[in-house]
């Protein structure tokens, strides 16, 4: 069987793409959460809880922008249950997140079997795709103009968050906090509000994660559908050096990785059906392979998971 | 402010924790009146059920017994200042080489397979924190970051044993399934017909031979100063990288362990159902609860234990997902660590 060339890149590049906004998303969040120095590893339990909250209402209601709405408001509301607790009661952020984790692992879970305990859903509602009448363009139309505006969204707000954190005093302010909160302090900087503030932007780029997710992905929810994708998040942006544009670089390359064995495995069919879950590692050993390289170089925000405690 | 006597702290403490668990149960209970069930049989069964039903003291007993060895490993590494996130991996790593020793060392007498199968098993868990704890070591690599991508590494390499190098050769369509181990190697009950198996003894051992190294040596001073203040430990003289080796690596040999207890123990088969437990990250939990005291620690794994079962029975009888127990746990570990929160600031206050 032969495969032609032009189907393996657009199958591939379309792959990387339609990955590559939930990783982007959830990376700009917990990059300007970690700058403060508020580590969120509950990220994936937020996001499972807007997943599960976009699919309930795109079903019930069927507006897709509804259905986004409410998970954004999902998503803030357990983001300022996470920073009471990790910026007013000072608890530990990494076992704070991990509760997290487990509370939106199970409620979302459970969530979704009170709504439809049969599993009959009616059907989902998408997103319209921005250039819908260009699709059927050859490779171009297939790979970029079938996406809809979350995808777009994601790439804006790369550039939004590279140029908030170095270009506004509002950013200078967020790295200062977790830099060092006492100087911040000092020059009248409120250290609690900023790390609010900036703990629940990261949850809301949870939230459009997760929202992302739902709609572009799994055509419904199941247990842990996340499958530990959203921590890996984690690992990108440590990677990168806590930095928006190496993010975008990590992500886009371990979807590449992700894709490439993808395609791989699809080509190739059942003479590799046996190895497929040892390619499907591939990425994931990807981004360990880099740690020597880049984890040398990275330094994370000097205060990350130290609670700051005034006078 | 005046200062709370020991006592008064200790019950205080127990207060703040009953209190948070009481949070956590409201929660299953709130879930229980949306899914329509009853709330009286649910709480029943989320008490009672565990000692009642057939089964439920064995299966309280092997989550002790897996949650005890785990947290142990977890609260060592933590009192060095390590996050070991990944004892889910590692557990998997554990189950995974009780296999892969039953299936490529058959040629050994029984008995020595049989300690080959629970060795394995910890130098299971043991490699896949060597990862980690290398890449930490010598390249300062975040410990946290690296245990948590090596679970999602485990799953997927999990997954390929599981169809492949130890799979069972008889199941049909290829279902990934491993052999079922015959009794010459499981894990015997003490008592016959009581099934409570020789490891809740050997992990309640190895628990109290790690309080006796780890609280009454000078190596709990050398694992906490490298924990708190790394400067100090260097100006005293006290190897970083060794004090690191050695928890991490006892923690991912005990978390292999743990997998060890749990197949040749109870489960006796692996699928892909023993995957997504999540236990690992309980353990951690239960290492919090437990203040990474050794002792402390045994009687967090037995609560949770009790709990983790009484919650699985009560969403079984009442009609709701078992994963409840994840959403209950986690409201818990948000009220439990605030409670240690609390009693801490009255007492420095």
């Amino acid at each position: 069987m032969t495969v032609a060339l032009s189907d393996v890149v657009t199958a591939v590049l379309s792959t990387t793409l339609q990955l590559s906004p939930f990783y982007l998303f959830a990376g700009m969040g917990e990059i300007v959460s970690e700058k403060s120095g508020v580590a969120n590893l509950g990220l994936e339990g937020i996001m499972l809880m807007s997943l599960v909250t976009t699919f309930i209402v795109d079903y019930e209601t069927g507006d897709p922008w509804v259905a986004l709405f409410a998970a954004l408001a999902m998503a803030g509301i357990i983001g300022a249950v996470f920073a009471f607790f990790a910026i007013r009661v000072r608890l530990d952020q990494i076992a704070l997140g991990l509760a997290i984790y487990l509370f939106g692992l199970g409620f979302s879970f459970v969530v979704w079997n009170i709504a439809y305990p049969s599993g009959l859903t009616p059907g989902y509602i998408s997103l319209p795709p921005i250039f819908s009448d260009w699709g059927s363009v050859p490779i171009i139309g297939t790979i970029f103009l079938k996406q809809d505006i979350m995808a777009y969204l994601s790439i804006v707000l790369v550039v939004l968050t590279a140029l908030f954190l170095s270009r506004t005093s509002l950013g200078l302010r967020v790295r200062a906090v977790g830099e060092n909160p006492k100087a911040a302090d000092n020059m009248g900087v409120n250290v609690a509000k900023v790390r609010f503030l900036a703990t629940l932007f990261g949850a809301f780029m949870f939230g459009f994660a997760g929202s992302y997710f739902a709609g572009n992905f799994v055509p419904n929810f199941q247990t842990d559908i996340i499958a530990g994708r959203g921590f890996i998040v984690l690992a990108m942006i440590y990677f990168a050096n806590w930095k928006p544009y190496p993010t975008l670089f990590a992500a886009l390359s371990f979807n590449l990785v992700y894709a490439l064995q993808n395609e791989y495995i699809s080509i190739a069919g059942s003479t590799v059906a046996s190895v497929s879950t040892l390619f499907n590692m591939l990425p994931y050993v990807f981004l360990l392979a880099l740690i020597p390289v880049f984890g040398r170089k990275a330094r994370a925000p000097k205060f990350l998971l130290k609670p700051y405690r005034k006078g | 402010m005046h200062q709370d006597t020991q006592g008064l702290r200790w019950l205080r403490a127990t207060a703040y924790n009953a209190f948070a668990v009481g949070l956590g149960i409201l929660a299953g209970l709130l879930v229980v009146v949306f899914a329509g069930g009853n709330i009286g049989v649910a709480l029943s069964s989320l008490f009672l059920n565990p000692i009642r039903l057939a089964g439920g003291v064995q299966q309280i007993f092997v989550l002790f017994v897996m949650f005890y060895s785990m947290a142990l490993g977890i609260g060592l590494a933590l009192k060095a200042g390590l996050w070991n996130i990944g004892a889910q991996g590692q557990l998997l790593a554990g189950m995974v080489m009780v296999f892969v020793a039953y299936t490529y060392m058959a040629f050994l007498p029984a008995p020595l397979l049989y300690a080959a199968m629970i060795l394995g098993a910890a130098i299971g868990g043991l490699l896949w924190i060597a990862v980690p704890t290398i890449l930490r070591v010598k390249f300062g690599a975040n410990e946290i970051v690296v245990t948590i991508l090596l679970n999602v590494v485990a799953f997927n390499f999990g997954f390929y044993m599981l169809s492949g190098p130890i799979k069972s050769p008889g199941t049909a369509l290829g279902f990934p399934i491993t052999k079922v181990l015959p009794s010459t190697f499981q894990i015997p009950n003490i008592v016959g017909g009581v099934p409570i198996t020789y490891a809740v003894p050997a992990t309640i051992a190895i628990g109290v031979i790690l309080y006796f190294l780890v609280e009454r040596t000078p190596f709990r001073v050398r694992a906490n100063t490298v924990g708190e203040s790394p400067e100090t430990a260097r100006y005293a003289g006290i190897s970083i990288p060794r004090v690191m080796t050695i928890t991490m690596l006892t923690a991912g040999a005990l978390a292999g362990l743990a997998g060890a207890t749990y197949i040749m123990g109870y489960r006796y088969e692996l699928d892909i159902g023993s995957f997504s437990s999540n236990y690992g990250l309980v353990a951690i939990i239960v290492a919090l609860v437990g203040r990474k005291h050794m002792l402390g620690i045994g009687i967090a794994a037995f609560f949770f234990a009790y709990i983790t079962i009484g919650a699985q029975s009560m969403a079984v009888t009442v009609g709701v997902p078992y994963y409840v127990e994840f959403a209950m746990e986690g409201i818990m570990m948000v009220g439990i660590l605030s409670g240690a929160y609390l009693t801490e600031r009255r007492r420095t206050a």
